[in-house]
């Protein structure tokens, strides 16, 4: 799109060359065209809403008609509400002293990759994925139980990770041995098991931590490779079952 | 209690201030021991203190003294407690003090700048005088100056800027609204044309409750604009306006103004023009004394402490490379600390890997071949053109070694490319990552995926248009921050994001991963610069104190100190031990949109939006040296790799080479330079200009310079 000089044409509405005029007011000498139109409509939907509200607060306030101070009020708590502003100075210069005093923190060396805590990361899958296969009861009892990945990811747009290659579930709660990463990047493995029909887990749980990763440099190549156990897992999974809490898996594949 | 501090109030009206400052401190240690609500009554009621403290203005320096020094006592046995409410009640009588204590020449030695304000309640603009008498005040402080004698005249039309603005924003304050609008329409063309964006803004501010949405004029009213003035000029102003009938104006100008006065020689509207332009006034010369270490941090060959027979003997068993290439850091030439270089272990840096050992060694094969750069000799200029942006491209970075490039763009996508023939590549899947040779010498290779091999990769995740996109050092990372408030990291190794890094609420204009990796600054609208760790989910250092956005970040070489500039047009040397602000430069009429530091460390070249270029001596905290031809805002700097040629790309859509060698050369920073901070700038823009390049219709968004001095020059083509 072409940014357009201002030129307001004959024909325009009224409140369109009042826009228009506003615009060169503040110093805005070329814009597009459409952006008249977006003005005006936000213009719009503002007064309208803060109306509204004015409305419901007179009539709250039993109030035969809507004077200055409700629209005053209105205004306030959409102020309030919508468009913040941001913290005042003295808030800032405050909680920039608190933050400055503490010691900038030592660097662990030898760490892998210096990410936050697997809670703070974008790194976990957040989704699961339904089994295929019936539920296999062994005599460890129910194997499907949900198996965690790290929490609170579900209402975060994150890209999987790669550590989903199969339709086994993804991630474990404990580790057993030392599971597969590499350098710069870390992701939870699973070494496909055949036997059990295991679900992956809801990502909602925040409570399990997911704790699979344990970086060990190799040599001089800064290569973490990991391996991961997964019949123990299964076990150590089980042993974590009263933890957790039980999913009704029927439902689920009912639905 | 609050029947308590009522009586004190009314006692206080009546009495004289001293005494009445005594029964509130001990009113005060005695609140102080209980907790919660009565903290909060306090801070409510301290509005009304403060109020009436400030109202009898003028009094007499010793009161006002006692006054500022009783209240800051007083202010101390709250630790903790709502920040802005109970910090308040110190500035206004704080200010008084110190505003007696400055104009005596002396400093007080806290600096009013950096402590906590007064929030907007309690900065309440006295009534100093009738309203209708605005005018009256402003129009014969102006006729005074005007009749002044010309070397005073220059330095006290400093004034009139901050005093109009002040005294409208108290009419609006006040609510008498047709007062100001007759105000403002009547002097607001006398002003600077560098003021214009200001006073446009001010124009829309005609309501007590315009001005709650408007940080940055709340924080101008809030903090003192600085004057740099002579004694000679100061002394007739003050000496003017103590007369009976000017005392209004010298009420506004003892509470809103901090006159920096100087002995000497009084400045030419050149000097000041130069020097001031910015929301803040001119910086104070205490600002700019404390001691900055802006030397390189030595460069280790190996692990270990460097020493002189250990450096020998691990030169011969390490790597092949005999000879000693031509560096311009500290690093072999000399043993001895730099005095002027941070110590090595000042902050925590992280190791050093292997692949950055390799990377090193790289590096110096490179700089080996470097073109040495000069007047004579020219860098060749490559550009990138980003074509079908359809002027979405809002960031973009390069990598040191020159392998990638990655575009920032307004739909809220990250592309990266490759610059090199070889592809970008993801590594393999955990499932096929299994199936390797482990301790085959490549597996740096097969862990590759080449079905995945493009010579472009998209990253989606932001919700926002990305401001600002950094590699970091050792090409494993990536960081873009967004207008959605948060900065993301992204791996290159598996083009996914790792961690969405949520702390400014508001648009993130600009973020860069630290020289040594592992650090990163961003700096946003919510007017503050943060330092992070990867590892830590929040910042490590915030570093708050401009008045506007912050909309450029840059790390200094040796990663001890940032560099942010801001839309309040100043741009300030921040320390990243402690946070403290340790340079402020002023100088620039407009936004700033770029910050370069030269490769020794020394130096720092900003550009703005009023097309100048400005160099800066960091040591010595001054400016010294003015880059004037570009007709447009500066988007980019950058300095060669040895430091002998700054390139600048702009709006305008060209590229300006100039000579940094000779800028920075003789600089006389006589004694009397330093103590009052007077420059005088050589008008040399043309000399030192050694090229123009222009491109068809590309504005620069980015320059770099290749590891052998090629410039790599990237932007969006624009068809109009």
């Amino acid at each position: 799109m072409e940014p357009a000089k201002m030129a307001s044409p004959k024909s325009a509405p009224k409140d369109a060359q009042v826009m228009a005029q506003i615009l060169k007011d503040m110093g805005i000498t070329e814009y597009e065209p459409r952006v008249i139109n977006q003005m005006l409509e936000f213009a719009y939907r503002y007064v309208t809403t803060i109306l509204e509200d004015a409305k419901i607060y007179s009539s709250h306030a039993k109030k035969s008609s809507v004077d200055a101070d409700d629209v005053r009020l209105a205004i306030q708590c959409r102020t309030d509400q919508s468009f913040t502003s941001p913290p005042p100075r003295d808030f800032l210069l405050d909680i920039a002293r608190q933050k400055n005093q503490t010691p900038l923190p030592l660097i662990k060396p030898y760490s892998g990759p210096r990410l936050p805590p697997d809670r703070y990361c974008l790194t976990a899958p957040n989704y699961r994925l339904k089994s295929l296969q019936k539920k296999v009861s062994s005599s460890a009892g129910r194997i499907t139980v949900p198996r965690l990945s790290v929490g609170a990811v579900s209402s975060r747009p994150s890209t999987p990770t790669l550590g989903t290659p199969s339709a086994q579930t993804v991630s474990v709660s404990t580790k057993v041995g030392t599971p597969v990463s590499l350098t710069g990047q870390r992701f939870t493995v699973q070494i496909p098991s055949s036997q059990a029909a295991v679900k992956s887990a809801t990502p909602t749980t925040p409570t399990v931590q997911n704790v699979l990763i344990n970086p060990s440099l190799i040599g001089p190549k800064n290569i973490l490779i990991t391996t991961n156990m997964v019949s123990s897992q299964n076990t150590s999974n089980d042993s974590n079952t009263l933890k957790r809490k039980h999913e009704d898996d029927d439902d689920y594949d009912n639905l | 209690e609050r029947q308590t501090l009522l009586a004190v109030l009314q006692f206080l009206r009546r009495s004289n201030l001293r005494e009445s400052e005594e029964i509130l401190r001990r009113e005060a240690r005695l609140l102080s021991d209980d907790l919660g609500g009565s903290v909060a009554t306090v801070a409510s009621s301290s509005p009304g203190v403060a109020a009436v403290t400030a109202v009898p203005p003028g009094k007499g320096g010793a009161r006002a003294g006692g006054c500022g020094v009783a209240a800051r006592g007083w202010r101390l046995p709250f630790p903790g407690g709502t920040p802005g409410a109970w910090g308040s009640p110190a500035p206004p009588a704080a200010s008084g003090a110190l505003r007696d204590a400055e104009v005596q020449g002396s400093v007080s030695g806290v600096v009013v700048e950096d402590q906590p304000d007064v929030s907007a309640v309690l900065s309440a603009y006295n009534q100093q005088g009738d309203p209708t008498l605005y005018e009256e005040y402003y129009s014969g402080l102006k006729h005074f100056i005007e009749c002044s004698l010309d070397c005073h005249r220059a330095e006290l039309s400093q004034l009139f800027y901050p005093l109009f603005v002040h005294m409208y924003l108290e009419l609006v304050y006040n609510q008498h609204e047709s007062e100001a609008k007759s105000f403002f329409e009547r002097f607001h063309g006398d002003q600077e044309c560098y003021y214009q964006d200001d006073l446009r803004v001010l124009s829309s501010l005609t309501k007590k409750e315009h001005m709650k949405g408007n940080e940055t004029m709340l924080d101008f009213r809030t903090s003192k604009f600085v004057l740099r003035i002579s004694r000679d000029s100061y002394q007739l102003l003050k000496r003017h306006l103590q007369e009976k009938q000017n005392n209004q104006i010298w009420n506004i100008v003892q509470e809103h103004l901090y006159i920096d006065i100087f002995d000497g020689m009084p400045r030419s509207k050149q000097q000041i023009d130069a020097m001031v332009g910015s929301l803040a006034g001119e910086a104070k010369r205490e600002a700019n004394k404390a001691k900055v270490f802006f030397g390189l941090l030595k460069e280790p060959e190996f692990d270990v402490p460097l020493d002189d027979e250990d450096e020998e003997g691990e030169n011969e068993e390490g790597k092949p490379k005999k000879k000693k290439p031509k560096k311009d850091s500290v690093g072999s030439k000399s043993k001895k600390q730099d005095p002027n270089a941070p110590p090595q272990n000042r902050i925590p840096l992280p190791e050093l890997k292997d692949s950055d050992k390799l990377d090193k060694v790289m590096n110096m094969k490179e700089a080996a071949r470097r073109v040495r750069l000069g007047p004579e000799c020219l860098p060749s200029i490559c550009f990138y053109t980003f074509l079908n942006a359809y002027q979405g491209l809002t960031a973009v970075d390069i990598t040191d070694d020159s392998s990638m490039i990655v575009g920032g763009f307004a739909d809220s996508t990250v592309r990266v490319w490759s610059v090199t023939p070889k592809k970008l590549r993801s590594v393999k899947t955990a499932a096929d990552l299994s199936l390797i040779d482990k301790e085959s010498d490549d597996v740096l290779e097969r862990i590759m995926d080449e079905k995945t091999a493009s010579e472009l990769k998209i990253l989606y995740g932001h919700s926002g248009p990305v401001y600002g996109t950094s590699f970091s050092p050792d090409r494993n990372y990536l960081l873009s921050c967004s207008e959605d408030g948060t900065v993301r990291l992204w791996s290159l190794q598996t083009f996914t994001c790792l961690v969405g890094y949520k702390g400014h609420n508001y648009p993130v204009w600009d973020t860069q991963f630290s020289p040594y990796g592992y650090y990163f600054v961003s700096g946003g609208h919510d007017r503050v610069a943060r330092l992070w760790a990867t590892d830590h989910y929040q910042p490590l250092r915030i570093f708050a104190g401009h008045l506007a956005d912050v909309t450029c970040t840059r790390f200094h070489p040796n990663s001890n100190y940032i560099a942010t500039g801001s839309a309040d047009r100043t741009v300030r040397l921040w320390d990243v031990l402690n946070g403290n602000c340790v340079r402020i430069f002023t100088g620039h009429k407009g936004p700033i949109h770029s910050l370069a530091f030269s490769p020794n460390g020394r130096f720092l070249a900003t550009g703005a939006t009023d097309g100048r270029v400005l160099l800066w001596d960091i040591g010595h905290g001054l400016m010294v040296g003015e880059l004037k031809g570009h007709t447009d805002t500066i988007y980019a700097l950058r300095f060669s790799r040895d430091g002998e040629i700054l390139a600048s790309g702009s709006m305008d859509n060209t590229v300006r080479l100039w000579d940094a060698v000779k800028a920075f050369e003789d600089l006389e920073t006589d004694d009397f330079t330093t103590a009052t901070g007077h420059i005088n700038l050589p008008e040399n823009s043309q000399d030192l200009l050694l090229g123009t390049y222009m491109t068809k219709s590309t504005p620069v968004v980015h320059l770099h310079f290749t590891r052998r001095n090629l410039l790599l020059a990237a932007g969006a083509y624009s068809s109009q």
